[in-house]
Order: C-alpha cells, then structure tokens, then sequence
C-alpha cells in the first residue's frame, strides 16, 4: 500500500464513493477511508439479523442521476433497481387511498373520493413534471457566489433569472409558489381530498424540522419529485439487495478505476499546515498523505470534529455552528414471520408492494409536528412503510419478510429524557399506530430493529441524526448549502474540499455533490471530467 | 355625457386617501366612495363609552411613509404624531419584565438585568437590522418590477437597490438571503437566549399573518417591517386624537387638492365594457361613470364581488380565489376606570425613570416564550382562537389624555390568534368567550385589571369582514407570505397595481408593499396610474 495519495476521500458512503471514483477516472490516485466495517454510509444494507437483510437507513432509490449511473456504468457493477410501484394510504375509518403508477387505475381510486381532484391529478403530475425540468439543470449546476462581481457569477444568475423569464406564466407561477409555499397551501390549490393532500404532502417534511404546512415545503415536496420524472426507470425503487448495493456497485466501478479502499479506517484529524490540507490522521496513528482531502461527512465532522483550532476563521466556524442538522426522523426494522394484514384492505396483495404511507390527514401530520416542537416524539407518527422482501425475495429467508419504518417526527433533542432511555418507548408507539392499521403485526415480529437520532448520529456519523447531513431548509439551500459564502465544495483550508449530502444539491441518494465536487475539484487542478 | 369623471376611488382607506391626493395634485379630481359614514377605513378613532375614544381597528402607524407626510404636509391639516420613548414592554408572569426603548443603549441596560451576553448581543442585532431595513426601505416605493418584460425603469430600480444591497457587504448579503426564508424563532434564536428577548423581537415577524415564530418565512414579515421602519424593536407612532385623526388629515389634504370625499355610498359592482372599467354602481342602483377606476378595497373583493367573473380569465380567478386571506386577528377594546397595576411594572421602573405609566405607554407586548406564541398559533391551525392568545397592546391615552376622561384610559388590544373560520360555532356566539379569554390572559399579569373595566368592545374577524369590508377578515387584505410580495402581490404578473381589466387599478395593501398604515401602497399606485395616463 502506498503513503502518498492524490486525494484521500473521508467516508465511504455513495457521495465519498461518486467522488472518489470520478476523482480516479481523471487518473488521480485516490484512498477512500470508511469509519464503519461496511461501506455505504446510510445508503447501506446490514444483516441486522440471520437471514435478514435491512436498508438500515435509506431505504428506497429514485433521486441517483442517470449521468451517473451511465457514466459509471452501474448496472455492469451489479446495480438492479426494481420498481416500488404505488402509495397505499390506510385510514382509520376503514378506509384507504391506493395510487399506482398505472393512471386510469389512481384514476378512479382518486374518483372514489372526488372527481374534480382525479381529474386535478393529471394535470398535477403534468405541472411537476415541468417544474422538475426547470429545475433538473441547476441539480448539476455548481453554485454561483450571489455577493461577487465575478462574471462567471454573474452570467449563472443571469442564466438562472432568463429561464425562469422562459417559462410560461403558469409554470412561473408553480415555480414561485413551490419556491415560497407549504405543501398543504400548495396543494389545497389542487386537491379538496384530505387524505390525498395528506399523503403527498408527507414527502415535503422527510428530512426536514418543519411541519405540513410549514412554507418551504413545497420546494422539499418537488425535490423528492425529481425521482419520478421521465416514468418508471427513476421513479422510486429498491435496490436489489437493499440500498447498500447502489453503494457496493459505486465501489465497484470506483475499484476498477483504481481506487483505493479501507473500512474500519476512522480518521482522527485532518493534517493542515499553514492553510493547506495535507493528509490525514487515522484514529490508528498512522498519517497519510494527500495533495487533496475531500470529505464526504457533514460540517460538524469535517471543520468542527476533525480538525484543531486555529486553522479556520472564525466567522466560518460561526457559520458552521449555526448551520441547522436538528435530525427529526428515525427507522424501525421489522423481521417478520407473515405480512401485515391491513383492515383496510384485508390479505396479501400488490398494496403491500408499494409504499404503505401511514399519513391519514392533514391534521394528523400536523399533530405528528406539534409534537417535535415541543420535543418529544410524535404520539403518532407519520410512517413511511416497504416490504421490500416482497419484491426482493433475497433480503429474508424463504416466507419471512422484512419491514422497514421511515418514522417522523423523532426529534434529536427530547425535552425529557434521552433517546437512549425513550428509543423502545419510540418503537412501541410506531408498533402501536402500524397495529391501529394492521392489528395482525404485533404477532408476527421475529426481532424489532430501532433506529434513533442518536443512533443515527452515533453509528452512521449523521451530526444530530439528519438523514441530510443538514435541513434542507430554503435557507440552506444552494448557494447558501452548507454556509454563505463556501457553497462551491471548497474550503477556507486550501486542498481541503466537502463531497456529501451537506452540500448542494443536497441529501438523498443522489450521488451529485460528489459528481459536481470532483469536478471543482479537477477544474482547480485545471482537469476536466473525462 | 360630457363631464365623467376621471377617477373613482373605491374606499376611503387611509391608502385610497393617498391615492386620491397624488391624482388630484396631478390635476384630476377623483371621487372616493366611502361605504361607512366616515372615511378612514380601518385607521378610525370611535367612542367605546361615554368619554372614551379609541383606535377601533389599527392602534399606530407602520409608521406612515415619510414622502407622503411630507406631500400631504399632514401636519399643516392638524395631525400630531406622538412618540414614546418606550417601544416595547414585555411583562412575564413571574413579575420580570423587559423594555425596549428607542435609544439601543437603553434598551441593552433594560435587558442586562436578563441577560448581559443578550444585552451585547441586542446592540449587534439593531445595528444589522438597521442595516439592512435602510437597504431595503427603497423596496417600499417601488413598483414591483414586471417579471416578463423588465422596463428600463425596473432594471433601473433593480439595480439601485442592488447597488444598496451590495453596499451592505457580503456578511450583511448573506444575512438577507439566510434570513428571509427562515423562521423567525432561529432568526432570534440565533442572536439572544432569553426568551422573553426572543419572543418580543420575533412578535414582529408573526403579527397579523397566519405564521407562528416557527414558521419559515416569518423571518421575512419582520424584513419587511424593518424596511418601513429599520428599528429593531419597531416604532410607535401614535396620533393625538387616535388614528381617526391620521385619515382626517388625508381626508383634508386630498379635498383640498381637489379630491371628493363621499361617504354613505357603496360600491355594488364595477361597470366593464369591452375589458375596460367605465364607471361603478351603488348598492342604491345609482350610476356612476368614470375613465378610471381605482380600488382600494381588497383584491378578493374587487376582483369577486365587484366585477362580474366574465371579465377575467378562468386562470388569473382561480388564482385570485387561491390567494390567502384568511384573518387570524381579533380586536379587544376597553374603557378603563384607572391604569392597570402590571406586576412586572416594579422590576422595569427605574429603566423607566420611575414613572408608574411610562413602560406602559408603548407597545405592551403578551407572549412571554416562542413555545407560548406558537401555542397560540396551534389552536388557530385546527380552528379554534387560541386559549392564551398573543397580545399586543397600546394604552393611547397616557400619551394623549384626550382620550379618556381625567385618570381614566383607554386599552387597545391586537388578538392573535382568532381565526376567520372557526371550527366549532359561529364567531357571532363566540364573540364573549374570546373577550373573557382576553382578559382573562392579561389578568395573569395585570392582576386588578377585571375590576377596572367599564366597557368591553370585541371586533371578531366576522366583524372586520362586516364591518370594515376586509374579506376573510384579514387586516392585510391577504396574507403577507413568501408567495404573496413584492411582485407576487396580490398574483405574480399582477403586481403594478394594474389589472387585467383595463382602466381598473389596485390601491390597497393587498398591493405591494401590503399592510400596516405606512400609505407606501396607494403613493405607488398612484404614480403607475398616472404613468398610464401620460
């Protein structure tokens, strides 16, 4: 093994992995270090327990730009993605809302409840469509510097303010409104359906501390939108063998470009002599050196955690400390002996294939909030619910299957108690408000997997539990991701650069903040992508 | 018919006033149709009680625009603004309390005795605000600029406030643009760690919208309160003889430009004719023509009572219904035999110079915590006003006697949150409990106040909607969020005070700059109306 690296990458999860591999294909000698004994980050797969095979953290795929996927060549990598078809929304009276990929079906399902909102859909699905398209190039886009008088700047602003002068007044109109507006706000515009707002409106709160109709959730709402432009192939879909195989195919490719690996590698500091990154410390002792180091983990880790005083200015730090991770959410893993069997809609069926959504109205998902801002967990909890055994049948043993919660609001910081005292308390209320829907759960739980904030925090490195590595919160948003002024992947530390999800475009498996940062990264050493 | 007016002027708000006075100094002579018997609108002075008068609906100006202070030289026609130096007072209910005064040196030695790192902290906040509220005071005059096709005008006015902006320096820059789309309880939360600090300064933020403190956006109503007023803790400009006497002035000046005032006449329908506005019909039937004509009323009820849905696009109504104006504000005032005992007075009477009255005779902010004011907000999002609502309160009559006979006073109380729609029952049966609750709340910290009451008065939403002809009830003729200023009021593409029917223009604060008594709204309209004619 050689001690002399072109770039070290800090963290082995798909945006390390992206950054790494891009880094190698421009003929940089390159040395991922992974804290953890797998790689994957929270884009991970763990055998929680025999035969069991969990996405412990992120759990399904829809944001991974296609450049990527090609560019990389995935699939050859082992990379399947298999389609996650519908949204299945139980309710407490019996009832339940069931929308498929197929139109004329979410159609009349949508028609059992309104006409008018059936026919809204349409036009909704249609409307987003545009806006993604408005907004796709700015997702491979390095931020502009909105204080410089640079021309570069300056032209990208101009590029930015003429296309959205190019679209139609209607689409002008969406676009500002999901820029300003809440999720609910912005869908009472199409929708009178209370459980339909209520279910579409959940993707506009994942990862961030605000509530339904909280403004600046729409924009959060069309972020986890971007997944289903162009129909199926990037709709949202599991990973065959869980998410941890997305990362293990980036790895792969990373490998075959040259790349260098090493799990159970925590790295103690960042070297920086005299304002420059020169390598790193691992908690081992040994020293690496690197003309770069990129660092995939989030700004907590990388300037306030791995690095010693006095290399940074201090209103950096300032801006550091006050960037905003506040973690609101938490998983619970199921083992299961059978399904769930839904009162709803009894028996096995191709319901239980898709998302199962526990989110049966608007005022249900704000009492969930109301909760988290008062520091505690929600009584009952918006659930984001996969079987993706029924789809995957490898990830459990023959007739077992595997369950996965996305639970909000679980907020990091609780007003009484810690999580480590209050997280079964926290699995009990999920099992409870799953039985208020599935009464037949509680009997076939093999083995229950909690996963907190704090577990977040402590075993994925994700500072306070956010799934983000930071709120995506309009104020931590392009070029103010992470901090104003440092957007742009680089670093007050010279050769020191961020990779991950805390910068834009953000979180979720997307792979672009390291794709872009590696471009920054090459464009300084005058190199361009190959 | 050879003498048809040139303008008419649909409500005799304090903006339509403006409006009427710019027109007529250009040599117009419009006519505004006031519904009520007095002109005024929602800046009136009334008598609750034998020898007590009071602001009814708005207690103090936003504060009005200088220029047009200046132009209407409302001194000369009689109006006298009063200033206390004490801005705010915020009484806990375990007796401490904090003043705001006008002087920042003041208020850091009042909030010291709280916190001495919050007392560092508050000098570096209102130096900021004041910053950037002067950066973006020009925003307050200018016409929103057209999103499709910038005039050089617009790019001019752009690029002036661009210049303004940059002249900030990127540390400030970064500020506005950090600052506008968060929550105003990170905004306050990030400057000073008591509460009762945070929760006064970020009063500012939520007043008279549909926002709670954790609500994003917030952060930018208190931007915009500080472009009108760049004083971290907000002015208090008061006139003697109570608002009233700020829209008598207008009324004057605007007559003796040449304006007509007629009261008792309401606005049935707007006449249109091939697209164009071509005059208004009374409730009465009578016919008014008119090349012009300029609507101070609301956007929802200019555009869906007075004109007949065949003149507008399917798209620009379905987009006008969509725009929020759902009121969250109820109005509590009383007559009082003497000045309530705030038991928070004694831990503030030497900030104040000894003197019982003086904290009192700003604003009275009731809202000890953000948790207590986001409390507040949850009751309204399912409908219900809230248990321990979020006060602010002026006692006009220390500063201005006049009001109330010797020794007696008059309280003026904003309530938040009392929402339009209220879940179970009708505002009509609920009217008592929402006062009881009131004074109810502000017992806890004026303990004799119950016994000094001579009369109540309690103006629910349904009443502002009744009354005051504010649709939804909302005292800022819509909600003043992220999607709805600057060129997104009222509707993005219909932000200049025009309109898709020709000759029909928006005066209103459903324009930008939107509410509060600061008149920017009808000066604006006014110069895009006769940029029109010329």
């Amino acid at each position: 093994m050689a001690s002399r690296y072109d770039a070290i990458i800090i963290g082995g999860g798909h945006n390390g992995l992206t950054n790494a591999a891009y880094l190698a294909r421009a003929g940089r000698k390159v040395l991922v270090l992974e804290r953890r004994h797998v790689l994957g980050g929270a884009a991970v797969t763990e055998e929680v327990f025999p035969g069991f095979k969990f996405s412990v953290c992120s759990y399904v795929v829809s944001l991974l730009r296609p450049e990527i996927i090609r560019e990389l060549n995935l699939p050859k990598h082992g990379l399947e993605i298999l389609p996650l078809d519908g949204t299945f929304a139980p309710m407490p009276d019996g009832n339940y809302l069931w929308r498929v990929n197929d139109h004329g079906k979410t159609f009349r399902e949508i028609a059992r409840f309104s006409r008018m909102d059936a026919e809204a859909y349409e036009d909704f699905g249609k409307a987003m469509v545009a806006m993604c398209h408005f907004v796709k190039p700015i997702l491979d886009m390095t931020p502009p510097e909105p204080t410089s008088l640079r021309l570069k700047d300056l032209r990208k602003l101009l590029f930015l303010g003429r296309r959205f002068q190019s679209l139609s007044a209607v689409d002008k109109y969406n676009q500002v409104q999901l820029m300003t507006m809440s999720a609910v706000d912005f869908l009472d515009q199409w929708f009178e359906t209370d459980v339909l707002k209520a279910c579409m409106s959940a993707s506009g709160i994942i990862g961030t501390f605000l509530g339904v109709r909280s403004p600046g959730t729409a924009y959060v709402l069309l972020h986890h939108y971007m997944g289903e432009i162009d129909g199926a192939f990037r709709s949202w879909g599991f990973a065959r063998g869980g998410t941890g195989a997305i990362s293990n195919a980036i790895a792969g490719a990373a490998r075959e470009a040259g790349v260098e690996i090493r799990t159970e590698a925590p790295v103690a500091r960042i070297l920086v002599r005299n304002g420059k990154a020169e390598g790193v410390a691992l908690a081992s002792g040994d020293e690496i050196r690197a003309d770069i180091v990129s660092s995939s983990v989030d700004p907590n880790l990388t300037f306030l955690k791995l690095m010693e005083n006095g290399h940074l200015p201090d209103d950096f730090v300032e801006e550091v400390r006050r960037y905003k991770f506040r973690g609101s959410s938490g998983k619970v893993n199921l083992a299961l002996d059978a399904l769930p069997d839904f009162r709803s809609l009894p028996g096995p069926g191709p319901h239980l294939r898709g998302a199962i959504s526990i989110s049966p109205s608007v005022e249900y998902m704000e009492r969930a909030y109301d909760d988290a801002k008062y520091g505690r967990f929600s009584r009952r909890p918006y659930i984001d619910v996969v079987i993706p055994s029924l789809t995957d049948p490898s990830v459990a043993p023959p007739g077992k299957h595997v369950l996965s919660c996305f639970v909000q609001y679980a907020p990091y910081n609780l007003r009484e108690g810690t999580w480590d005292e209050q997280g079964e308390a926290f699995g009990d209320t999920v099992i409870d408000t799953l039985a208020e829907h599935a009464p037949n759960i509680r009997d076939i739980i093999l083995h229950r997997q909690v996963v907190t904030p704090l577990d977040l925090e402590r075993e994925f490195g994700l500072t306070e539990g956010n799934i983000f590595q930071g709120e995506l919160s309009l104020e931590q948003l392009f070029f103010l991701r992470p901090v104003p002024g440092w957007a742009r992947y680089r670093t007050p530390v010279r050769n020191l650069y961020m990779c991950g999800s805390a910068t834009h475009p953000g979180g979720g498996i997307m792979g672009a903040p390291g794709r872009i940062a590696a471009r920054e990264i090459l464009k300084d050493s005058g190199q361009g992508l190959i | 018919m050879g003498d048809v007016r040139d303008f008419i002027i649909i409500g005799g708000g304090h903006n339509g006033l403006v409006t009427a006075y710019y027109l007529a100094r250009a040599g117009h002579r419009p006519l505004i149709l006031e519904r009520r018997e007095v002109a005024g609108g929602a800046a009136v002075t009334d008598t609750i009680h034998e020898g007590f008068r009071i602001s009814s609906l708005a207690h103090a100006c936003g504060p009005v625009d200088p220029g047009v202070v200046g132009d209407m030289a409302l001194e000369r026609h009689g109006l006298e603004m009063l200033r206390p130096d004490v801005r705010v007072f915020a009484p806990a209910p375990d007796g401490r309390g904090l003043l705001l005064h006008a002087d920042p040196a003041r208020s850091a030695r009042s909030i010291a005795a709280l916190s001495p790192k919050d007392a560092e902290a508050y000098g570096r906040f209102h130096e900021s605000i004041g910053r950037i509220g002067t950066a973006l005071s020009r925003v307050q005059r200018m016409i929103p600029p057209s999103i499709d096709r910038p005039s050089a005008g617009d790019l001019w006015n752009l690029l002036g406030l661009g210049k303004r902006v940059r002249d900030l320096g990127p540390k400030d820059m970064y500020r506005l643009l950090r600052w506008g789309p968060m929550p105003v309880a990170d905004l306050v939360a990030e400057h000073f760690e008591t509460e009762l600090l945070r929760a006064a300064i970020a009063a500012r933020g939520i007043f008279g919208t549909f926002l709670g403190p954790w609500s994003a956006g917030s952060s930018t109503v208190l931007l915009l309160r500080a472009a009108a007023d760049p004083h971290s803790a907000g002015t208090l400009a008061v006139p003697r003889g109570g608002l009233g006497a700020l829209t008598r002035a207008m009324s004057e000046a605007a007559i003796q430009a040449g304006a007509v005032i007629r009261t008792g006449a309401e606005v049935a329908r707007i006449r249109v004719k091939d697209g164009r506005a071509t005059g208004v019909v009374l409730t009465g039937g009578e016919e008014i023509p008119a090349k012009a004509v300029v609507s101070n009323a609301d956007p929802k009820r200019t555009f869906l009572n007075f004109v007949d849905p065949i003149h507008l696009g399917p798209d620009f109504l379905s987009r006008i219904r969509n725009y929020r104006a759902a009121g969250t504000v109820a109005k509590v005032n009383l007559a009082l035999s003497r000045l309530p005992r705030f038991t928070a007075s004694a831990s503030v009477a030497d900030a104040a110079g000894g003197n019982g009255a003086a904290p009192l005779s700003g604003r009275i902010h009731i809202g000890p915590t953000i948790d207590d004011l986001e409390r507040a907000f949850d009751d309204a999002k399912y409908g219900a006003f809230s248990k321990k609502p979020y006060l602010e309160i002026t006692i006009p009559s220390i500063l201005d006697p006049s009001l109330a006979p010797a020794g007696a006073h008059v309280m003026s109380i904003y309530v938040q949150y009392a929402p339009y729609s209220l879940k179970d029952g009708e505002w009509e049966s609920r009217r008592e409990d929402l006062g009881k609750t009131v004074v109810d709340t502000l017992a806890a910290y004026a303990p004799d106040l119950p016994g000094l009451i001579l009369q109540r008065q309690v103006i629910t939403p349904a009443d502002l909607e009744r009354i005051y002809g504010l649709t939804g009830g909302h005292i800022f003729h819509g909600e003043m969020a992220l999607d709805q200023i600057f060129t997104m009021r009222p509707l993005l593409g219909w932000a200049r005070y025009r309109t898709p029917i020709e000759g029909l223009y928006l005066c209103g604060a459903g324009t930008h700059p939107g509410g509060g008594v600061t008149g920017a709204p009808g000066a604006n309209a006014a110069r895009a109306i006769l940029k029109d004619r010329r």
